[in-house]
């Protein structure tokens, strides 16, 4: 489930605020007056946040392109090319990004979303000048070597393997995100569909790289012992002189409006039935945001929650379930996901999942579900601060998806504000059966039945039966 | 993902994709010191029952973190019935004291509390993080996790049941999450270390209730535990409060537990765990390593960097960068108070396991009959000293490394003299570890999980085959 739970993240991001119950007001965040930005002649921002707890840093390079950004064919690229940055230049050699960055005692990784690409090293300070000039480097230089190519293929497979293949919540999560769009590319499988794993070629990568890369579609954030003066310059000195460059085209595709539920099922050996919901829902920087991250935690956050409670604990028709509101650049889903006892039959479980929904929809959540929320978002805020890892991480949330870092530090107040009409409006909003798709993946259904696997009654009556 | 942190840790967080998965997870807590690390100022006292408590005043973030230990773990389950730890630590906060497990998870969660109980080999490890400010909220629900757990007969069962589900929904997700279970079990047959940690399906369904209770009254005593709290606290508070909390708890009498170092195996076998329609084969190559106080600890870390434990390893390097073959590769050591085991981890598509297997034995034997080049020990040497500050950041690091030491009866100097430890290890060290604490390549527990009909005859080379089925309900073939 590489995705499933990336809303999941978010929300740990975004979180905020204090006590609802308990009065006092949403602490200052220290150290907040700490940070500070410029934007470089190239259109390249850069912000600082000075920590001298420990004698590292934190470098993160937030570039706007994800799989949001593919088209048919080239499924996967955006995340291929992140494994690409790390593989040569004209004047390294793949590979030696990393063995100079580890010989300087440093580490690094990247990620890939639907939205974005995010390259991270984290360093000890002696290494600053080699990650800025490394940085640099990819980022004006980048080469393509086609032997690599070919072998960084197979491991982007491998990967795929691993998280979609051989793994059934991978697999379903896949089919789900698949279905719920039709038009707009949040469709795509950040990991890419496996003909195109196979298929994309040299020059797919080079035109990716003149289109994304460019540093005014990026935002570097830099966290720990560094002076905001000091990563200003060493940013001047390796970043300002690569070219500014055409911004990228916005995504052009909005996703019509969803006018019925849509279903997908999955037939493959499973021990454990899987039930996924996913709801359209808004945007990131939606003023409903906060108020649907409280919503969310209420549902799935913790043994306390409710859906928790009622079909793992009380009716014991679930062994887990998750949930979170994945929030992107244009408007994303919500989603629950569900994991069932050997034998459950799916569609016993969602009709009692629906009147559970209906219930939020129509009566709303109560004040001390709301407070709890509120603290689980505190609490979950506060650890995020304690790292410069975390704090990278939230600036970047910040700046990127909410377009100014600074509203990190409004985040509690923001979630402190929210009301119980705003967690009632934001249910309305979200769980509405016409704009969800349904996953179900169950065991194949034994040989007769199998035709007709979208009737319930067959699906569901062998649906846990184990091989 | 780039790196390997844990596979499952990045399913978990949903992190999306990265670029890669490798070396992070091979930097455990234990690991290395950068050369000015100090453990900061803290406090210990012991209970008159012989609660050992440390108290770590650390003001960053308003939060308390705590960490501690109840000794026991897998080492103290029946032999028959392995999990019984697992599910005592599951137990412990779903009803306790006066509350109901509703009532004990909306008090924690009301306040955004966490608590999390979880069996290892040796202990049941506890930890958690409260806002400052619910300070006696925590102390009071930890008190009654650990002291005064209902262990009541419904929640017993249905959390017994989902445990089992949830191995089995393990079994269709995540087969790299599980590997290593498999690998345990092969390696140290009956010893303490190859229970399964969390148990198997069959052996939860063996357990009662009754075997469940007589573990808590055996082994949850003060003199058998001990408690770090670390981050934004006032330590005479604390002191006074967790005196009030834990000062009656009763002592348990022990029961003598000597455990007795598992033997290194010789030659090579294979288990082969089939999974029919599986893309992949994820293994596991392992031998029993060191233990926690091995003195070669600062040069084995180096060697280790360098063979798996970082991402230009020459491991990752074989299996992923040059040949494509996996996403990752890596290799670790898991030190207890015996040798635990070291143990190389990747996967590969099912027509490349015996490609990526011979390869992966090629590299062992590389490492055993080298020499380390100069430039590499410095890398090594400058990789982990960099690193290990990131790891003891947080309150919560030092709660968990403070809480380690206190396990092993380690002093601070195993933090503190590690660094400086790093920095004078030299070519001759690092080639007597290597000599000492990896195992040669034709000395080797083989797990492979995969899809046995088109792996089993190429397989077949690496030595005796046992095969069986992952969806059999123990992590070891069944005995007659």
């Amino acid at each position: 489930m590489p995705k499933i739970f990336r809303a999941a993240c978010l929300l740990l991001l975004c979180g905020a605020v204090t006590a609802a119950t308990k009065p006092p007001a949403a602490p200052r965040v220290p150290g907040a007056d700490q940070v500070k930005s410029t934007t470089l002649a190239n259109g390249m921002k850069v912000i600082v946040w000075t920590d001298r707890d420990i004698p590292n840093i934190a470098l993160y390079n937030w570039v706007r392109v994800g799989s949001r950004n593919e088209v048919p064919g080239i499924t996967g690229l955006a995340h291929f090319f992140e494994h690409m940055m790390f593989n040569g230049t004209s004047t390294r050699a793949p590979g030696e990004f990393d063995r100079t960055m580890e010989a300087q005692g440093g580490s690094n990784n990247a990620f890939t979303s639907d939205d974005v690409t995010v390259y991270q090293d984290w360093i000890p300070r002696s290494a600053l000048d080699l990650v800025f000039d490394l940085e640099g480097d990819r980022l004006a230089n980048l080469s393509f070597d086609p032997q690599v190519i070919e072998s960084e293929r197979g491991v982007v497979y491998s990967e795929r393997r691993l998280r979609t293949e051989d793994s059934n919540e991978g697999f379903l999560y896949e089919q789900l995100q698949a279905t719920a769009f039709v038009a707009h590319p949040y469709q795509n499988p950040t990991i890419g569909w496996p003909a195109d794993i196979q298929g994309w070629k040299l020059e797919d990568l080079q035109k990716f790289y003149k289109t994304h890369y460019a540093p005014n579609n990026c935002t570097l954030i830099l966290v720990g012992d560094i002076g905001a003066e000091e990563g200003f310059a060493l940013a001047k000195k390796y970043l300002e002189p690569i070219p500014r460059q055409e911004p990228p085209p916005p995504v052009r595709t909005t996703e019509p409006e969803q006018m019925g539920e849509k279903r997908v099922y999955v037939e493959r050996p499973a021990s454990t039935p899987l039930l996924m919901y996913a709801y359209k829902s808004p945007a990131a920087n939606d003023p409903l945001g906060p108020a649907i991250n409280l919503l969310m935690t209420v549902m799935t956050e913790g043994n306390s929650s409710r859906l928790h409670r009622l079909l793992v604990e009380d009716k014991k028709i679930a062994i887990q379930v998750s949930g979170g509101f994945q929030e992107g650049f244009d408007p994303m889903l919500s989603y629950l996901s569900l994991t069932l006892p050997e034998g459950a039959n799916p569609a016993d479980v969602e009709k009692v999942l629906d009147t559970a929904l209906d219930e939020v929809v129509s009566k709303g959540v109560t004040d001390a579900e709301l407070a709890r929320a509120k603290n689980q978002f505190a609490a979950t805020f506060w650890k995020q601060l304690a790292t410069i890892n975390g704090k990278a991480n939230l600036l970047g949330q910040f700046d990127v998806f909410e377009g100014d870092y600074r509203k990190l530090f409004d985040a509690p107040a923001q979630y402190e504000k929210v009301t119980r009409e705003d967690v009632l409006k934001a249910a309305a909003l979200v769980f509405q059966k016409k704009r969800r798709t349904v996953g179900v993946l169950t065991s194949p259904v034994a040989s007769a039945a199998s035709d007709d696997i979208a009737s319930d009654d067959t699906a569901s009556d062998k649906g846990g039966a184990t091989p | 993902m780039k790196r390997f942190t844990s596979f499952v840790a990045a399913l978990l967080l949903g992190v999306v994709i990265a670029h890669s998965a490798a070396a992070a997870d091979a930097q455990s807590s234990e690991k290395s010191t950068s050369a000015g690390v100090k453990v900061p100022a803290h406090q210990r006292f012991v209970l008159p029952n012989g609660l050992a408590i440390v108290l770590v005043p650390k003001k960053d973030v308003p939060m308390i973190a705590f960490s501690g230990f109840v000794r026991g773990g897998s080492l103290a389950d029946p032999a028959d019935k392995p999990g019984v730890a697992s599910l005592v630590a599951g137990l412990l906060d779903r009803g306790a004291g006066k509350r109901s497990a509703f009532e004990f998870a909306d008090a924690l969660e009301g306040v955004g509390g966490t608590f999390a109980a979880t069996a290892g080999a040796e202990s049941i490890g506890v930890n958690g993080q409260f806002l400052a400010r619910d300070r006696a909220l925590m102390i009071e629900l930890l008190a009654d996790a650990l002291l005064r757990p209902k262990l009541d007969a419904q929640e017993f069962e249905s959390y017994r049941a989902r445990e089992i589900e949830f191995i089995k929904s393990a079994k269709d997700s995540d087969p790299s999450q599980i590997v290593g279970t498999y690998g345990r079990a092969a390696l140290f047959g009956t010893h303490p270390y190859g229970r399964p940690q969390g148990g198997s399906e069959r052996s939860l369904a063996a357990i009662s209730l009754a075997d469940v209770k007589a573990y808590h009254g055996q082994n949850f005593g003060p003199n058998n535990a001990t408690l770090v709290f670390a981050g934004d606290l006032d330590a005479r508070w604390m002191r006074q409060a967790l005196t009030a909390a834990f000062g009656n708890w009763a002592k348990v009498s022990l029961p003598p537990r000597q455990l007795a170092a598992a033997p290194r195996v010789t030659g090579r076998r294979v288990w082969l765990i089939d999974s029919p329609g599986a893309v992949q084969t994820y293994f596991w190559l392992g031998n029993v390593g060191v233990d926690r106080r091995y003195s070669g600890r600062p040069a084995l870390d180096l060697v280790n960097t360098l063979y798996g434990g970082r991402f230009t390893s020459i491991l990752n390097t074989e299996l992923r960068i040059k040949s494509g073959l996996s996403y990752g590769a890596s290799s670790r050591f898991t030190r207890g108070s015996t040798p635990g085991e070291f143990a190389i981890r990747s996967f590969t598509q099912t027509d490349n396991t015996v490609k990526a297997l011979d390869l992966a034995l090629e590299t062992l034997g590389q490492l055993k009959h080298g020499s380390l080049a100069p430039e590499m020990l410095e890398s090594s040497r400058s990789y982990v000293l960099g690193q290990f500050p990131l790891q003891l950041e947080t309150a919560a690091h030092w709660a968990a490394t403070l809480s380690d030491l206190e396990f092993f009866g380690l002093g601070k100097d195993y933090i503190e003299d590690y660094g400086p430890a790093l920095l004078k290890v030299d070519l001759a060290e690092t080639a007597a570890v290597t000599a000492d604490a990896f195992p040669r390549a034709d000395d080797l527990v083989m797990v492979l999980i995969g899809d046995a009909a088109k792996i089993r005859e190429g397989v077949a080379k690496y030595g005796q085959v046992t095969e069986f089925k992952l969806s059999d309900t123990d992590f070891a073939p069944a005995t007659k």
